[in-house]
């Protein structure tokens, strides 16, 4: 089995495709974590006067709307980075 | 109206429910059914283990005092479950790999397998949950009072008398499911099980009322959020530090709580569930959370201004009719409570019992762990006795503190000592420079600020603390006030402590670690923990094929024996109702498999032999460590067993030499006989027919009658030669010949042994050469026998040499005070088989050469022992040279 396909040559530079998009599925649910916190922390710089402010409810649906989100977020990154090999981050394409 | 007693009853029916669950879902387990039992569904249910009654009553509490406070709360953990792809994940793949079986171990374990950190962190974990396991018991009997209410003006006594019963309760259930087996991999079903059941039943009951307060009360979605806008905190406030320090708090708590991380990483069965938990757990923390605002609105509008905000959950649905519901609300309630006492008890009983106990134990013992029945005894044994303890000395603090307002802060003083603990496990995880004096420093600093500036004020000002080291600081420093420290006052006081422990935490756990260096384990282990993804296989936990199973067949029937292992394996397909002989590698069979293992290999070894075929667990350095242990023994084994066998080799050796010798005497035995039969036989015939001719033949010649005469006589000198000499050997053998010791030179008893050995041969073919000047040495001994030796040995060689030219040299010479007499000869020599021969008794060098019985040289040796000499063979050379010593003392110079 030494055909020229079989010989083993030099990394490719660029993956597949679809190593590509699992890369960037991580690099998601790396940043994940800091934008959501960001989203949270907002409410910190939210006006705080007595009457003119922001109401409470709101507030409150803001931040369980980015709690749905956080929800959907998840379960669309754990659907697609489970499918996949659980180590083509090292493995050859 | 519900009673007292009508309570009672529905509690102790829901405990017999969680007791029929518990017991079901474990013999489940022990029928194989574990695909079911260790579901996706079920591990997100059991994580709902950090919703305890305090959040399940506290949340609407908390939210009618501070408003969106309560949030943070469940924020926190929910940041967590987003960060699991770099951080849960990596936490649940070492827990697996390194078999963690409590959050102490964990860091135990990063940090070398330090004892010490393990014990610290154990003493900071039951000091931050017994208080929370009294908050829970205080939830309950609040909850009691709330349906009975002469129940609240009933003395404190019948409060504690059911706390007291509670206790007992939850502790009985805990010892019979959560050491029901000694598992390495510390996993309950059964309990497991019982969390998520607990967990549907406080979701269902808080979204219920949550449910009849929006659309059976409010009206709709709309118009309960417009009545939160009308209510007293419409407009958005928030204590800006306070939300930043939740959900940092909450979430540090989540990874550090003792028993969340029970369930999260210990109890995790597979990191497939991750995935799942992923989202479906903040879907239940949104879920929780939802209805708590609404439900907190609605109290404070419609419920008595001294209602107790802790309980609107079971106020409203009571103040408008609703026994059921309130009914159902009061069991989820009474669920958080019990799964977090529950839980809380075997992660702390596991952490106490692993490393606090136990080492005592194996200290105090002298017989240490090769006992391993012994052991396994005695571990349940400590884990039974801690689960009791850790619940009662809850029960303790809830009567010492008598069920005050003080025990409300409670829960967030918990989360603030426990997440002191966070420095030190991320960094383990992520830093490969944490050093274990780093995490102790770490954890002794933030522990006793988090002491000082928090947990002692908890119990009240003049309670431990006394009241002047408080308002003014101790001995009067006024920068040292626990409330204060380094002057900057005004902070609430749990964000005050919660920044300064974390900073000294941090502080002296970076600083320390960049200074000091680690042991050879902790760098291997930092190495293991740091880059996890890269050592460890995948974790499809334990599964496998069959070609797998057909592997392990292969290598325990090396091990075990073919009949054996055969016998093992269909016994457990035929368990397993597999078809055919080989069973599924299913890890209860690993298990098996390895115990069996085990017992002929070791622990270490089989773990590692089985981990390598299903590629399942990677070896920790532990288990290498006890693998070079075996090893070492094996070696050393092995190198005496080679010891042995070369012994035994060389001992066989010398046996065929004295066999072949055996033999080969035997053979010269048989030809002595013979001969001497043959030289007896054949005087003995000249001698009778010579005489028998004398006596009957008439007229004989008197020349003739003198020859006859004369061979008769050499005849029988012959036979008497022959017989002298075996009379002389055997005299000289067995030592009863008397010296007769004289002194004289060794040069005239060489002149008469010269001369007597020539005597009838011819003499001018023979040539000796000798040195006269050597040979003047005076010599005390026997001269005659020396003689007789000598003689021996020059007839010998006149006998044996075998060169056209035969001629014998006698070289004498001195080595210290012996004297040296070589006798070389200048013919072939003697074959080196022959050599060994020659001195013993009977030995003639060739058969043909038949000159004598073949004794002389038996009797020289013989006589030189005597003397206290010796007379050798000397090997190589050239001829035969045979080589006298005489020994010093009787060895004298002449001159």
């Amino acid at each position: 089995m030494t055909g020229p396909a079989d010989r083993p040559g030099p990394p490719p530079v660029f993956h597949e495709k679809r190593t590509y998009r699992r890369r960037r599925l991580i690099d998601a649910a790396r940043i994940a974590p800091v934008a959501v916190l960001f989203l949270w922390l907002l409410p910190l710089i939210w006006p705080q006067t007595e009457g003119t402010g922001l109401r409470s409810a709101t507030a409150l649906v803001y931040i369980f709307t980015v709690w749905a989100l956080v929800i959907l977020c998840n379960l669309v990154l754990s659907r697609r980075l489970g499918s996949g090999p659980e180590r083509d981050e090292d493995a050859p394409p | 109206m519900t009673t007292f007693n009508i309570l009672v009853a529905v509690c102790a029916c829901y405990v017999l429910f969680l007791f029929a669950v518990a017991f079901a879902a474990d013999r489940m387990a022990m029928q194989g059914h574990k695909p079911w039992l260790r579901s996706p569904l079920i591990y997100t249910l059991s994580l709902s283990i950090y919703c305890t009654a305090w959040t399940f009553y506290g949340a609407v509490g908390s939210a009618a005092r501070t408003g969106f406070e309560y949030l943070t709360i469940y924020l926190g953990p929910t940041l967590v479950m987003v960060s699991w792809w770099w951080l849960l994940r990596k936490l649940i793949r070492i827990g697996r790999t390194q078999r963690i079986t409590s959050i102490a171990d964990l860091i135990s374990s990063r940090y070398g397998k330090s004892n010490l950190l393990a014990a610290g962190v154990t003493l900071l974990a039951v000091i931050g949950t017994t208080p929370y396991i009294a908050l829970q018991l205080q939830s309950v009997t609040l909850s009691f009072s709330v349906f009975v209410p002469e129940a609240s003006t009933a003395p404190d006594a019948q409060n504690g008398t059911l706390a007291l019963y509670l206790s007992i309760g939850l502790a009985v259930f805990t010892v019979l499911f959560g050491t029901r087996n000694l598992d390495a991999k510390e996993r309950h079903d059964g309990v497991v099980m019982a969390i998520a059941v607990e967990a549907v039943v406080k979701l269902v009951a808080l979204m219920s009322v949550g449910i009849f307060v929006v659309w059976g009360i409010s009206g709709g979605a709309s118009e309960a959020l417009a009545r939160i806008d009308a209510s007293e905190f419409g407009g958005w406030q928030i204590d800006r530090s306070r939300w930043t320090g939740l959900i940092f708090l909450s979430a540090a708590a989540f990874l550090c709580l003792p028993r969340t991380f029970q369930v999260l990483v210990v109890e995790n069965s597979n990191e497939g569930h991750l995935r799942t938990a992923s989202w479906a757990f903040p879907l239940y923390l949104g879920l929780m959370s939802l209805f708590v605002v609404p439900i907190a609105v609605a109290g404070l509008d419609l419920l008595p201004e001294d209602a107790n905000p802790d309980l609107f959950v079971l106020t409203i649905p009571l103040h408008f009719g609703q026994d059921s519901l309130a009914m159902l609300s009061f069991l989820g309630g009474f669920s958080s409570a019990t799964s977090m006492v529950i839980v809380a008890a075997i992660a702390l009983s596991t952490m106490v019992s692993n490393h606090i106990v136990m080492p005592i134990w194996l200290r105090l013992s002298t017989r240490g762990a090769s006992v391993s029945g012994d052991v396994r005894h005695a571990v349940l044994m400590a884990r039974r006795v801690s689960i009791v303890a850790v619940v009662m000395l809850g029960y303790l603090y809830y009567r010492a503190s008598s069920g005050g307002e003080a025990l409300a802060a409670i829960g967030l003083v918990s989360f603030c000592g426990l997440a002191q603990v966070l420095p030190a496990m991320l960094g383990g995880i992520f830093w490969r420079g944490a050093t274990r004096a780093g995490a102790f420093a770490g954890l002794t600093a933030g522990f006793a600020t988090w002491l000082y500036t928090l947990y002692l004020p908890s119990f009240g000002a003049g309670s431990i603390l006394p009241v002047s080291v408080i308002e003014f600081g101790p001995f009067g420093v006024d920068w040292l006030k626990p409330d204060a420290l380094f002057g900057i006052s005004g902070l609430d006081r749990l964000m005050h402590a919660l920044l300064w422990s974390m900073t000294f935490n941090v502080a002296g756990f970076v600083a320390v670690s960049l200074l000091t260096f680690p042991s050879p384990l902790e760098r291997l282990q930092a190495a293991q923990f740091v880059n996890i993804f890269d050592h460890s296989a995948s974790t499809r936990s334990w599964t496998g094929g069959v070609g797998q199973a057909e592997d392990l067949m292969v290598m325990a029937q090396r091990i075990l024996g073919a009949e054996e292992a055969r016998a093992l394996f269909s016994r457990h397909a035929r368990l397993q109702g597999a078809k055919g002989d080989l069973p599924y590698p299913s890890p209860d069979f690993l298990e098996v498999l390895e115990r069996e293992l085990s017992s002929s290999v070791g622990a270490a070894t089989a773990h590692a032999m089985v981990g390598q075929i299903t590629g399942g667990m990677a070896v920790s350095v532990e288990d290498l460590m006890a693998v070079a242990d075996e090893t070492a023994q094996m070696l050393e084994y092995s190198a005496r067993l080679k010891e042995k066998s070369e012994e035994l080799s060389r001992t066989a050796l010398e046996l065929r030499n004295a066999n072949q010798k055996l033999t080969r005497l035997s053979i010269q035995k048989d030809a002595f006989l013979s001969q001497i039969s043959h030289e007896l036989r054949t005087p003995m015939t000249s001698i009778r027919a010579f005489s028998e001719i004398l006596r009957d033949t008439d007229g004989l010649q008197s020349a003739d009658q003198s020859r006859y005469a004369s061979i008769i006589h050499d005849e029988a000198q012959r036979l008497t030669r022959l017989l002298d000499d075996l009379l002389d050997l055997s005299v000289v053998e067995n030592g009863q010949v008397n010296l007769n010791l004289r002194e004289g030179m060794l040069g005239d008893v060489l002149d008469r042994a010269v001369a007597s050995a020539a005597i009838g041969e011819d003499g001018a073919r023979f040539r000796i050469d000798r040195v006269p000047e050597d040979e003047t040495i005076l010599l005390h001994t026997d001269l005659d026998r020396l003689a007789q030796v000598f003689i021996n040995l020059i007839s010998n060689a006149r006998k044996y040499c075998d060169a056209p030219d035969p001629g014998l040299t006698i070289r004498v010479s001195r080595e210290n005070s012996a004297v040296i007499i070589d006798f070389q000869d200048n013919g072939s020599g003697i074959s080196p088989e022959a050599a060994d021969m020659i001195f013993e008794k009977f030995a003639r060098v060739s058969d043909q050469k038949a000159g004598g019985a073949g004794l002389g040289l038996a009797i020289c040796r013989q006589v030189m022992a005597r003397l206290g000499g010796s007379v050798d063979l000397v090997p190589g050379g050239e001829g035969a040279t045979f080589r006298v010593v005489l020994p010093g003392p009787r060895a004298m110079a002449a001159q």
